[in-house]
């Protein structure tokens, strides 16, 4: 439903988006992820049609953006960093003039205007002028903008900012059950976000797209980012010798305790067997006490930083 | 269609729903009273030509309060982003606009009626005068609106836009005055022809001259063009 083909943008001879391919399918949600500043919104903006592509091709439900965004804009939702509200006038007021703007025919707007309410929990505010309503409330409202005409493509851009807790699980409930019919794409930089809701990720820094897969195919990919710290009371080069022998044990970096003579803190990298630890702590404990021993599984975070510093590497390379 | 008539309803929710359509309504009706009851009662002549003279300078000032929130404020709410991606053109965004500030002019313009009621009890107006002095005023106004507009699609800041739009028209209105400056033919005849006041007080005078009428449609639709084809190139 949303593709965009080694798309590129440019302000003057600045590059903000490098060459990025990804598609959302229907009835998909996908993440996308990256720091602030990363491109999100920019390339969001290409999607919705509010900036064109400097090359390559965006499309939305088979309509290219850079011809035919009026066509596209019938089937799209979008919800933009700031939501755009006007301050005077009610909510009501407000989302029934995006209804007729959207085409619900006259006859469809009430119970459309109805299903948005009550899906974004807006009921005690229909009536209230926008500068009114706190942040939350204007988020949602902005959230309910973009689900009317029931639109085949959503593009929310960081939805549950500004939210409550209560409010970001009810939001996220509202975007799963749209994502079953509809294509969805949600930029966040929140990475839990991503693994509660969506089937894939796409990750972006500085313009680029670092990877594209499910969040636990990214977590699968990172493997190496697996380790276990252990504290011993041994004598740093015969404890470093023993670990290495371990099958699986990859690395091992044996460090002092200040402060604390025969103590010694190791790190190890692993690779991803499950039962390593068991391994690690039935060797260690055979000749030296074992004060702790701690896994380290790869969160997202971890993974997102390990992509993150992977690019900025390359860059500090090339 | 369907976009324009939901822009137009917006916009005129938000003109009466801010104090600005008042404002502006009422500012313009005060000075309109205070010309009229100064030409009409003090001079005794039952006619309107000097204060539809005032009320075209009246309106140069008017017009920028009206136009300067158009796009301007829409940037700065960012709302134009809304705007922007919903299924509309930016024909229909622009002349959707522009219906809702010539709806305030209209608003305006009839409001001034009751000035007439006393002109036809206490003496014997034209009345074919004052028809095509307000059809000159309707067409100077939408003019005007058509240029304050564009300056308003130009920037984010809703001074700035009234800033620029009101030296713009003050400029048309009075660049007919540059004919006797003119020593090449060509230069004196453009200067009458770009002059908003000419062509006004030949509707004043109960003139309707086919090409005044076209001269103020004629800048309307250019303006609504630069201010359409700006919106599209912004993308």
């Amino acid at each position: 439903m949303i593709s965009l083909e080694s798309v590129s943008k440019r302000y003057g001879s600045k590059p903000i988006i490098h060459d990025i391919s990804f598609d959302v399918r229907k009835g998909e949600i996908v993440g996308f992820l990256g720091p602030n500043g990363a491109g999100k919104t920019t390339t969001m903006r290409m999607i919705a049609g509010f900036t064109t592509a400097t090359s390559g091709r965006v499309t939305v439900a088979g309509y290219d953006m850079a011809s035919h965004n009026v066509d596209a804009a019938r089937k799209l939702g979008y919800l933009p960093e700031h939501p755009p509200l006007y301050d005077v006038l009610d909510v009501s007021t407000y989302l029934r003039f995006v209804a007729k703007v959207k085409g619900v025919p006259r006859a469809g707007i009430a119970a459309d205007l109805e299903r948005v309410i009550s899906a974004c929990k807006l009921e005690e505010v229909v009536k209230h002028e926008i500068y009114k309503l706190s942040k939350g409330y204007r988020q949602r409202v902005g959230l309910a903008q973009a689900l009317l005409g029931k639109p085949e493509v959503l593009l929310l851009d960081e939805p549950t900012a500004g939210l409550d807790p209560a409010q970001i699980q009810e939001t996220r409930e509202v975007i799963r059950s749209f994502g079953k019919e509809h294509a969805v794409l949600i930029s966040t930089h929140i990475l839990p976000e991503v693994t509660l809701i969506c089937q894939r990720v796409a990750i972006i820094y500085h313009g680029r797209l670092l990877a594209i897969d499910s969040p636990t195919g990214l977590q699968e990919a990172s493997e190496q980012t697996n380790s276990v710290t252990l504290e011993v009371t041994a004598p740093p080069e015969p404890l470093r010798q023993e670990l290495m022998a371990i099958d699986g044990v990859m690395a091992a970096h044996v460090g002092q305790v200040p402060g604390r003579d025969s103590l010694c803190r190791v790190e190890c990298q692993v690779d991803a067997r499950e039962d390593i630890e068991s391994d690690i702590a039935r060797v260690v404990a055979k000749r030296w006490a074992l004060h702790r021993l701690e896994r380290k599984q790869p969160t997202l975070e971890n993974v997102f930083i390990r992509y993150v510093s992977d690019a900025a590497n390359q860059e500090v390379v090339a | 269609m369907n976009g324009v008539t939901a822009i137009l309803g917006k916009e005129l929710t938000t003109y009466f729903r801010s104090p600005i359509a008042y404002f502006v309504i009422a500012v313009f009706l005060l000075g309109t009273g205070y010309f009229f009851i100064y030409n009409v009662f003090l001079t005794g002549s039952a006619t309107m030509d000097v204060t539809f003279q005032n009320m075209g300078i009246l309106l140069l000032m008017v017009v920028p309060v009206i136009t300067m929130r158009l796009f301007s404020g829409e940037y700065s709410a960012r709302t134009m982003e809304l705007l922007m991606t919903l299924p509309l053109s930016p024909w229909e965004i622009v002349v959707g606009k522009y219906l809702g500030a010539v709806a305030i002019l209209l608003v305006m313009t009839l409001a001034t009626g009751v000035n007439l009621v006393p002109l036809y009890l206490y003496g014997n107006p034209e009345t074919s005068t004052i028809l095509s002095g307000y059809l000159g005023f309707l067409l100077l106004g939408m003019a005007c609106l058509a240029i304050g507009q564009f300056f308003s699609a130009l920037t984010h800041n809703q001074i700035i836009s009234a800033l620029i739009t009101l030296p713009v028209l003050l400029g048309f209105w009075f660049v007919g005055n540059m004919q006797n400056f003119q020593t090449s033919g060509f230069l004196r005849s453009l200067s009458q022809y770009l002059s908003f006041s000419d062509h006004y007080a030949d509707f004043i005078r109960g003139l309707v001259r086919s090409e005044a009428i076209a001269f103020y449609l004629v800048v309307s639709v250019i303006a609504l063009i630069l201010t359409a084809s700006f919106l599209q190139g912004r993308r």
